[in-house]
């Protein structure tokens, strides 16, 4: 450290603020410029509106999630999922992401159960996904299984927008209908707050969307254009280059779906209101379904469950008091000395063999569920 | 909160409307509540520790001035409470960590704890801030201030309290003293710079952005995907650093606030010295001034001087994050700027006036920059490794047109960013004395279209994944 006073070179120092005078024909001008450059904003959206007159964009579909997006091109609702499972009448139905997949093997619970089990798996899935598929695939298709149950990590019960981004939606499509103001109420909630309809109004009344539905794809065929001049080949540029990019090129980590819950996730009482999970109690209660919550252990680590911070740990306890209050089950991995690392093949996914020995520990953790 | 969110916009036309109703010491008042609720927006016990910050650092600087025989204790006092606070979020589990590995090595098997706490978003930044004022009262630069609530305003200053641009306190203390009067032509100048800021955002490093993660998230990218990935991940570090710092200095002056520069076209840089005067303007001034200099800076011998560069340049690394590879980040552009002057020691070169030279070191610049990114972005040694030995004779057609196309599209998304940086150094000029002058019609028209295209560009072209923005990480 230098001594008090020692003179420090003039230049390191920031100059003062610019204090030049301002006439009062400057001051109007300036206020004329600012006035105009709000004008320009407001007229902006208009503008986007009158450009996609003038292309005749194609009406889209309006979204069920007016919260997140605005009209969009979407994959129908699949029934088939209804009538499939009032055909096979499971006694058990497994809902869940690849972390339930990667662990009950139907075939093997069926095995342990003698009872027919119904798995209603989507890698890549979500608490929206989840209850989308109780909501509008299990109830309505007038099934009495004896329990259902709902895999999930730490905090993604209560995360509404867990997976719920651009990249996921189209899974979440085949699960939806055209409205479902519950659901978008959820994540408008979750989102920010009432203020959604402000930006779903600018983005209305400046056709947004619509204009993105060829704004985006003309700015990637520029580029593809460059690349591969003719239309044939540059398509199957463009499909190789998605297979480039694909799951079995991404580095472990990002393979494994590492997700780590986050403390500020963590905070209960903050996100029950707005999530999924208050929807999914009421519905299943109405339709008489019993529900089990299953929360997975995630990867040991060192030889132990991994570490929880005292914030999920408290999470933890009030999510069980929370669902058990509403009749419904709660099961937890967490620390069962059967679930040892050799069971694990990458991030929290079980191996094929630690799979059949999941299944086999989940049947006698669970055995009165399972008379 | 977040600049790119409605809450905040909310937030701002709020504080704005109700702080050109008060006085001074109201406005100064309301500011303080303001940059509170901004930052405990979402973890309310973040302000305990700005809180705590800022009261130890107001009494050292007032200890410090009262008893001037006592100033290195008072001074030992800020350093240790503001690094301490610092090292334990930010340093312990990367210093465990490596105690562990250690440990590891040496054949025992250590159970060493690990901190699972969030880190407080831009502590970094206001450590530093806090820091500045009390160095300065201890260097005799900067009196001692009286009031709690001018010095808590300055450390806490919501615009740019968590990615800076880092204030000195002899720069912003007087204006947060000072009385203040709304300025229509810093308001207009200011709207431009946050509508500018958002497209940077938005639109050119969030699209960007997607670019290098996808391509960071490879486990075998070909030569050419990596530096298409390192591209992007330049132009996504400079559009979204920059645009903080814009959103930042246009809500200042909404406030009647003049926060300093913190970007100056830095991919223009013929040189390694170059680069720094034109990037994170704030802090390498700051590593100047309390590290560099203070280490004997330039005027020291030789050897003594690569050592005050390395050394700084390690902790302007470090700073950035708890990470090998910062620290390497850091340790390589120390080497550029060492290496630089070694050459121009050995082969004193005249000054460039043809243009085609400077293109190329402008060039040459940028690639080694580029290299330093991929440092930065790439967390992992061995990954690192892996990347620097790719080469492109390996590679196959589709990984080339891979290559092409993403470089293509990070360079489409980014034209703006490169037309306003050309634009702005050819046509450089010495501010002007005397009164400002008044904008002619067209250049206003000009201006206007520009916010609306701006704000079309936002609701047409705004990635569909938002990203937060980098520099909170740190």
């Amino acid at each position: 450290m230098s001594d008090p006073g020692r003179s420090v070179t003039v230049d390191v120092r920031p100059p003062t603020p610019p204090s030049r005078p301002l006439t009062h024909r400057a001051r109007r001008a300036a206020a004329l410029q600012l006035a105009l450059a709000a004008l320009a904003v407001t007229i902006a959206p208009i503008g986007l509106r009158a450009l996609n007159y003038v292309r005749r964009t194609p009406r889209l579909q309006p979204t069920y999630l007016p919260a997140l997006e605005g009209p969009r091109e979407r994959l129908p609702f699949d029934a088939a999922p209804v009538g499939d499972l009032a055909g096979m009448n499971p006694t058990y139905v497994v809902i869940g992401d690849s972390m339930a997949g990667s662990r009950i093997d139907p075939r093997v619970l069926t095995e342990l159960t003698h009872r027919p089990i119904a798995p209603l798996l989507q890698p890549a899935s979500g608490p929206a996904w989840w209850y989308l598929a109780l909501k509008n695939w299990v109830i309505p298709s007038g099934i009495h299984p004896r329990c259902v149950f709902i895999f999930f990590r730490d905090t993604n019960l209560t995360n509404a927008l867990f997976r719920l981004d651009d990249q996921f939606r189209w899974a979440v499509d085949r699960v939806a209908l055209d409205r479902e103001d519950e659901v978008n109420a959820v994540v408008a909630a979750r989102q920010s707050g009432g203020l959604y309809r402000v930006r779903d109004f600018v983005d209305r009344t400046a056709l947004a969307t619509e204009t993105r539905e060829w704004v985006e794809p003309g700015v990637s065929a520029s580029a593809a254009r460059i690349v591969e001049p003719y239309r044939k080949k540059r398509a199957d540029f463009l499909v190789k280059l998605n297979e480039r990019f694909g799951l079995d090129h991404l580095r472990p980590m990002d393979a494994a779906d590492i997700q780590v819950a986050e403390d500020r996730d963590a905070d209960f009482d903050a996100y029950v209101g707005r999530s999924f999970l208050p929807l999914m109690l009421r519905d299943a209660g109405r339709a008489a379904l019993p529900l089990c919550f299953v929360r997975v252990q995630r990867r040991p680590a060192g030889g132990r469950p991994p570490v929880q911070s005292a914030a999920l740990r408290g999470y933890v306890a009030k999510l069980r008091a929370y669902i058990e209050s509403h009749g419904a089950m709660f099961r937890d991995d967490y620390g069962d000395p059967a679930l040892t690392l050799d069971l694990y093949s990458d991030g929290d996914h079980l191996s094929p063999s630690g799979r059949r020995r999941y299944t086999e520990v989940f049947y006698v953790r669970l055995r009165p569920l399972f008379p | 909160m977040i600049f790119h969110s409605l809450d905040f916009v909310v937030f701002f036309v709020l504080v704005v409307g109700l702080y050109w109703l008060f006085r001074q010491r109201a406005q100064n008042v309301l500011l303080l509540v303001a940059s509170y609720v901004f930052y405990g927006y979402v973890h309310p016990w973040f302000l305990i520790l700005i809180g705590t910050s800022t009261v130890i650092d107001y009494c050292a600087a007032r200890g410090m001035e009262r008893w001037p025989e006592r100033r290195g204790r008072f001074m030992a006092l800020s350093i240790v409470s503001n690094f301490g606070m610092l090292g334990f979020f930010k340093y312990f589990n990367f210093f465990v960590e490596n105690v562990g590995a250690a440990l590891t090595a040496a054949g025992l098997q250590p159970h060493l704890p690990v901190l699972r706490v969030l880190l407080p978003v831009g502590i970094s930044f206001y450590t530093f801030q806090a820091m500045s004022y009390t160095i300065d009262v201890y260097r005799g630069e900067l009196r001692a201030r009286r009031s709690l609530l001018d010095v808590a305003v300055f450390i806490s200053f919501f615009p740019h309290l968590v990615a800076g641009p880092i204030q000195r306190a002899s720069y912003l203390l007087p204006q947060v003293e000072g009385p203040r009067r709304f300025d229509v032509e810093r308001a207009t100048t200011g709207s431009f710079l946050i509508c500018w800021g958002f497209v940077k955002k938005l639109v050119i490093a969030d699209n960007v952005g997607v670019i290098a993660n996808k391509v960071f998230a490879l486990s075998d990218p070909s030569f050419e995907i990596l530096w298409a990935g390192v591209f992007a991940f330049a132009i996504q570090i400079y559009a979204d650093f920059s645009a903080y710092t814009d959103i930042a200095r246009g809500t200042s002056r909404w406030l009647g606030f003049e926060l300093t520069e913190n970007f100056d076209h830095p991919y223009l840089a013929r040189s390694p010295a170059d680069f720094w005067r034109r990037w994170n303007i704030s802090l390498s001034s700051w590593f100047r001034d309390y590290v560099y200099i203070p280490l004997g800076g330039s005027r020291a011998s030789g050897g003594r001087w690569v050592r005050n560069v390395l050394v700084t340049f390690l902790l302007s690394g470090l700073w950035h994050g708890a990470s090998w590879n910062y620290v390497l980040w850091g340790l390589y552009h120390g080497l550029l700027l060492v290496a630089t002057r070694a050459h121009r020691i050995l082969r004193p070169a005249a000054p460039v006036r043809r243009p085609w030279i400077a293109g190329f070191q402008i060039v040459g610049m940028f690639a080694l920059t580029c290299f330093g990114w991929l440092l930065f972005r790439e967390t992992s040694l061995r990954d690192i490794v892996r990347d620097v030995s790719l080469s492109p004779f390996h590679s196959t057609p589709l990984d080339r047109e891979a290559g092409l196309y993403l470089f293509l599209l990070a360079f489409l998304y980014s034209i703006p960013l490169w037309i306003q940086s050309v634009w702005v150094e050819l046509g450089r000029e010495t501010p002007a004395a005397g009164p400002r002058p008044v904008a002619a019609w067209p250049v206003m028209v000009f201006k206007a279209a520009a916010c609306g295209i701006a704000f079309a560009a936002i609701l047409v072209l705004r990635s569909r994944t938002s990203l937060d923005f980098i520099y909170f990480q740190f």
